[in-house]
């Protein structure tokens, strides 16, 4: 069993960062989160165009996202911001929610705190404690089965299947050996190897609850007038020689490796379970709402595996980029973080490619800062939606 | 000799994503099965997949050491595979029709 250093919370969560979160609780909110943002050390704010006028069932996914993302264990602090007395989830309710973690927690009303300027003066000030508060915390011993490990896939190419996701199934399942957990989600890319999936499910519910995953998700494509099934593989897809929707699957599901899987979880939901082992959730091939997902569920670290050369990069979930493609490398080195494409030119095995992902992994686990989080591109928080706005 | 990439030791395809391949090429294997060469019998584009053994009509084509469909006519060491010899086990409505009567 291998340690890393890391941030032991209060509830026994362990980060690899300790960032101090500025969230908005509403659309309204986003340019007093900015600009207390702006002016504080480290802190990183967190906007979006949600929070009002949402059916119930859309507003709760919502929140999970909000709240869950303050939960992660990344986060050693929030101030939470909301404009008026929003609906179903004020400032006050994410801060119910996020209240078990024991991590210190403000709320400002811009309305109640008196407008946009009393409103950034309190908040930052907030902020400002925070900041300092959290700057005492140190890295400490932890185990590697602490470690949520979150995986993704896209901009994706004839060398994603081959090499990066692969790789990054033998990265998952070095850790798994260790005790940890591997997270997937984007079920619209588990169709065509249903059954490879709940070959691996440890229980009937989690197999059944697989396949109506897949099921739900094709329903709502059809309802939208598209039928994904007839589309897939895409056009350019069958171009570049990908023949038949199972072989663009197996590509892609092949990020996770051999490990069983032990739990399915709605959208941005946290496990429950702790087993070692894959886990798997519902939700879109949307990347920056897939990860953000996981991120909410509580993963601490995610690989986005791409043969294009992704930007994607979440701002409290360090997001490691893993290509096969030497020239995507090339052409995004300043954003690309490592290349397995050696394995096709008989420089690496498969099983080393494995390797170095996962040491990768575990450097950044211990604080080695990824590409994208040293230029602060943190472009990657979505919400998924299930209702209209109203 | 041109190289083709083998994921799986049980795949019965390669694919073309060192180099492409000509007609006649000699082809070897990266990956696994760096014991097997076959000599293309079609033009193989960046990406795409050759057979690495015959494969008869029906059997199953076996990348990443899983099913990616089955073949729909025979096809031979060193050919092309792709749609127009293989076809996807998955949406088969017709399919699942033939073995709701065949059931009955």
């Amino acid at each position: 069993m291998s340690e890393f250093l890391g941030y032991i919370r209060p509830n026994g969560d362990v980060g690899i960062r300790n960032h101090l979160l500025i969230l908005s609780g509403t659309v309204y909110a986003n340019g007093v989160c900015d600009r207390v943002a702006d002016t504080i050390h480290g802190a990183v704010p967190i906007t979006h165009a949600n929070g009002r006028c949402q059916v119930a069932p859309d507003l709760r996914v919502t929140r999970r996202f909000l709240a869950g993302t303050a939960m992660n264990p990344n986060v050693g602090a929030v101030v939470i911001i909301d404009h008026f007395k929003e609906e179903g989830m004020t400032a006050e309710d994410l801060a119910d929610d996020i209240a078990p973690t024991g991590k210190p927690i403000a709320t400002v009303n811009i309305r109640g705190d008196g407008g946009f300027i009393s409103a950034v003066d309190k908040a930052t000030r907030y902020a400002q404690d925070f900041a300092r508060q959290i700057s005492l915390h140190q890295r400490e011993a932890a185990p590697m089965s602490k470690i949520l490990f979150g995986t993704e896939c896209g901009t994706s190419d004839t060398t994603s299947g081959l090499a990066s996701n692969p790789a990054n199934g033998l990265a998952g399942e070095i850790l798994i050996a260790q005790g940890g957990r591997m997270l997937m989600a984007e079920c619209t890319e588990w169709m065509g190897c249903e059954t490879w999936l709940t070959d691996k499910a440890t229980s009937p519910a989690v197999a059944e609850a697989i396949l109506a995953g897949v099921q739900h998700m094709e329903a709502r494509a059809l309802a939208s007038g598209e039928d994904i099934r007839g589309s897939q593989p895409t056009g350019d897809n069958m171009a570049g020689g990908l023949t038949t929707i199972e072989e663009k699957s197996m590509g892609a599901v092949k990020k996770i490796g051999d490990s069983p899987i032990i739990e399915y979880l709605e959208i941005a939901e946290a496990p429950i379970k702790t087993d070692p082992g894959n886990y798997v959730m519902y939700g879109p091939g949307m990347g920056a709402e897939s990860i953000s997902s996981m991120a909410a569920a509580g993963c601490q670290v995610l690989t986005f595996c791409t043969g294009g050369g992704h930007t994607s990069n979440h701002p409290i979930m360090p997001t490691i980029k893993v290509t096969g493609n030497r020239g995507s490398f090339e052409l995004m080195r300043d954003t690309v973080d490592v290349d397995v494409s050696g394995v096709f030119y008989g420089e690496i095995t498969l099983a080393e490619a494995g390797q170095i992902v996962y040491d990768e992994v575990e450097r950044v686990c211990n604080g080695y800062l990824t590409k994208s989080e040293a230029l602060r591109d943190n472009n990657s928080f979505a919400i998924h939606r299930v209702g209209p706005s109203i | 000799m041109k190289r083709v990439f083998v994921v799986y030791a049980t795949d019965n395809v390669g694919t073309a994503v060192l180099e492409a391949i000509q007609t006649g090429d000699h082809v070897g294997c990266n990956g696994e099965r760096s014991d097997l060469e076959v000599i293309a019998l079609d033009p193989i584009a960046y990406g795409h997949k050759i057979a690495l053994m015959d494969i008869a009509q029906g059997d199953t084509v076996l990348k990443y050491g899983l099913s990616i469909g089955s073949a729909s006519r025979d096809i031979k060491e060193g050919e092309h595979v792709h749609d127009h010899n293989v076809e996807s086990n998955r949406g088969r409505g017709d399919l699942a029709e033939r073995e709701t009567v065949t059931a009955e």
